[in-house]
């Protein structure tokens, strides 16, 4: 009986997820014109793909800008939702109002969000941002062309993290709010003050929530694709091209050209993608340990 | 035993449920939209399905739409075309055709088709004999012949040039009477705008390549800046010497650099050239007079037609030629998009009849009335909008033709870093010498 119960989930398990793992695997040894040629088609290059990817310059540069999106970009956004979460959690009015309106950039689709954020935030004419620091008097500042080469990397690491912030934030209230009033009470009663009460209390009974925040953060930084696309021209932008914006041109062909397409090559950076996050996984599960404390 | 008969009924529940959502039609169609609303049936062959590039709400779309109604109204023939859009179109369609979907015709640029897409396409000389010698535009079908390896295996539609369109009130004002025709008359041209406050040339970044391609093309021909950029198509005949090798250290190179390098340092960009992301450069300089030039395709006037300044006056120019260059004006990227017919179609008569009614006559002149585009059937010559009046003279005194960026985009290793230096070139941010060295690391020289 229980194989009959257990088989419709393992097949489709094994067909949904195994399988695509394991000719992804098998794909990033060769040469494939295309995600679909026959397998009689491909091309027998062993470790060649990754040789090459890691002796690209273009596959390195997105690599670093992944690295910093997942770093710079990882501080900022959970810092600030971590700040958001505590204050939303801390008995404030309006608390649903201000969580809806924080939240509010993860309903609204990536490609309406980034182009306001092109189109109308950053623009050196008219744009959000100009008008603002002329206003307050910096007018130099102003002149700052944020989507040029020089600063379209950050231009585009703060409007990412700006619609990451609340999604982030709703983890954190899930996991302060799962710590009873009764341990604040007594601290209170024993003087702590809120610093010391957010620093003893709170921060150590986080642990478990920070390892999910980790873990979210890093998943869909290693899918960062869409912000990236809307940044480039055609072709992915040197400043934001990512990985996976890699990967696709690769599988899929760059820009208007007729470019050099290999679906095992992209099958390589998909891989590398997955070492890379099985590593971040193991160095928090290692260095983070949530058992040590119950309540 | 109540447990095991509860087990059991979930077990079948879970069963049923999973032959449910796995049976199906084995209906094809990732994303898109289809305008019968049901999907193509795979190996029906009762249908003819059509895959298309364009997104439903392009104009493009809308006038295929009319083209299939009255070609189902005509014939009988039911027709399923799903709008894909871009990256739809060019995700979907090859596994769709692996994956044996039935899809009779399909479109996409001249070069992907024939390029990516060449060995799922029905031979057409035969079968458009007829069509050519009625309708044919020559030089579209030379085109189609040449990116199908000299044998004719898509019919063109949507033909565009790339080059330089001007407002030509701006003109005007800047007392410039005949467009420029080489580089010194277009520095000319462009230092009696900026006496007037103009901004003489503005551009978006997408198409910044394409300006350097053209720039370098027109000193090294196409064959040097695909040797130039390291292309992997033509490595072989580079090798072979059947392609001259061209280095980033040709003083030619050097000397195209320094050309843009001296607008840049005169300000004939726009000062947001660097900036600008499509298609804020388009639509925020150029469209409302701000900026007089702009190179792009001949798309342009289409995608601006709500947005122009009032007495916008439209006009194009070839990209001019250089001193002592390879190629002169009379070589451009002339482009078009092509329908094509999927060689294992069961309906490929059917379908080539379609093509016929998107193509030609009364359909032919709604797309250059509704898309702006110039015209396809050769019957329609005298049809083109008056947009793009100027354009018909820079593509009639076209006699060579380059791919998309002049192939300065085939090295796709390479294209993100040529893009960022040659903006920053245009922008005055690196010198020619820093962006000569920055693109040779680029392409591993």
């Amino acid at each position: 009986m229980i194989v009959g119960f257990l088989a419709p989930a393992v097949i489709i398990f094994s067909l949904v997820f195994l399988y695509p793992i394991c000719r992804t695997v098998i794909m990033s040894f060769f040469k494939i014109d295309s995600v679909t040629a026959a397998t009689d088609t491909w091309q027998f290059v062993g470790i060649g793909n990754y040789q090459k990817l890691f002796t690209t310059d273009i596959f390195k540069t997105a690599m670093f800008n992944i690295a910093r999106i997942w770093f710079i970009g990882g501080l900022i956004v959970l810092i600030i939702s971590l700040l958001f979460g505590v204050i939303l959690t801390s008995g404030i009015r309006g608390k649903k109002f201000f969580r809806a309106i924080i939240y509010l950039p993860n309903i609204v689709s990536a490609v309406a969000l980034a182009t306001m954020w092109l189109q109308y935030v950053y623009s050196p004419k008219f744009g959000l941002l100009k008008s603002f620091l002329d206003a307050i008097g910096l007018h130099e500042l102003a002149k700052t062309q944020w989507t040029a080469p020089e600063h379209v990397f950050w231009a585009l690491l703060f409007a990412y993290c700006f619609g990451m912030i609340g999604y982030h934030m709703l983890i954190w209230m899930s996991g302060i709010e799962r710590i009873s009033p009764e341990y604040y009470e007594a601290a209170t009663i024993d003087g702590a003050n809120k610093i010391q009460q957010f620093r003893y209390m709170t921060l150590p009974l986080l642990k478990g929530v920070l390892k999910t925040n980790i873990t979210m953060w890093s998943v869909s930084t290693a899918a960062f694709f869409v912000w990236s696309q809307l940044f480039s021209s055609v072709t992915a932008n040197k400043g934001t091209i990512v990985p996976v914006q890699y990967m696709y041109m690769n599988i899929f062909g760059a820009g208007n050209a007729v470019t050099e397409r290999n679906a095992g090559y992209g099958a390589a950076i998909g891989i590398i993608l997955c070492i890379c996050i099985v590593v971040i996984f193991t160095i928090c599960n290692l260095l983070i340990k949530d058992d040590d404390l119950e309540f | 035993m109540k447990r095991k008969i509860i087990s059991a009924l979930l077990c079948a529940a879970m069963v049923g449920t999973m032959l449910v959502g796995c049976g199906g039609s084995g209906d094809g169609g990732s994303g898109g939209s289809s305008d019968s609303g049901d999907s193509g049936s795979s190996g029906g062959g009762d249908k003819l399905v059509y895959w298309s590039m364009w997104s439903e709400e392009e104009p493009q779309a809308k006038v295929i739409k009319e083209a299939v109604e009255k070609y189902t109204a005509d014939t009988g023939v039911e027709v399923d075309v799903q709008f894909k859009g871009r990256n739809g179109q060019r995700e979907g369609l090859q596994p769709a055709l692996d994956a044996k979907q039935q899809i009779d015709v399909f479109d996409e640029s001249v070069d992907r088709v024939n390029g990516s897409w060449g060995s799922y396409l029905l031979e057409l000389e035969d079968m458009a004999k007829d069509y050519e010698a009625e309708h044919g535009n020559a030089t579209l079908f030379t085109l189609a012949r040449l990116a199908g390896g000299g044998t004719l295996k898509s019919i063109p539609y949507q033909p565009s040039i790339f080059g330089f369109f001007y407002n030509k009130t701006l003109f005007d004002k800047a007392g410039i009477s005949a467009v420029p025709t080489t580089w010194e008359e277009l520095d000319a041209a462009c230092a009696k705008l900026k006496d007037k406050g103009i901004i003489p040339i503005t551009g978006d970044t997408t198409y910044m390549t394409s300006f350097l391609g053209y720039h370098l093309g027109r000193h090294l021909g196409q064959d040097g800046v695909k040797a130039l950029v390291k292309d992997p198509a033509v490595a072989d005949k580079v090798e072979s010497g059947e392609i001259e090798d061209v280095s980033w250290d040709d003083p030619r190179v050097a000397e195209a650099a320094k050309e843009i390098e001296d607008f840049a340092s005169k300000k004939y960009f726009s000062e947001n050239i660097a900036a600008n992301v499509f298609p804020a450069g388009q639509n925020q300089e150029f469209a409302p007079g701000d900026a007089a030039i702009i190179l792009c395709g001949s798309w342009l006037p289409n995608e601006l037609k709500n947005a122009v300044a009032e007495d916008l006056e439209w006009g194009y120019f070839n990209y001019p030629a250089v001193k002592d260059g390879k190629d002169d004006a009379s070589v451009n990227h002339l482009s078009n998009q092509v329908l094509a017919i999927n060689k294992d179609s069961k309906m490929a008569d059917q379908a080539f009849e379609l093509i016929e009614y998107i193509t030609t006559g009364e359909f032919d002149k709604k797309m250059i009335e509704e898309a702006m585009c110039i015209p396809t059937d050769s019957a329609n010559g005298d049809a083109w909008p008056t947009e793009l009046t100027e354009v018909k003279t820079g593509m009639e005194a076209t006699t060579g033709y380059y791919d998309w960026a002049v192939g300065a985009e085939n090295n796709g290793d390479a294209t993100s870093v040529l893009n960022e230096s040659i903006c920053k070139l245009m922008a005055g941010t690196m010198t020619a010498d820093e962006f000569v060295s920055t693109c040779k690391s680029a392409v591993g020289e």
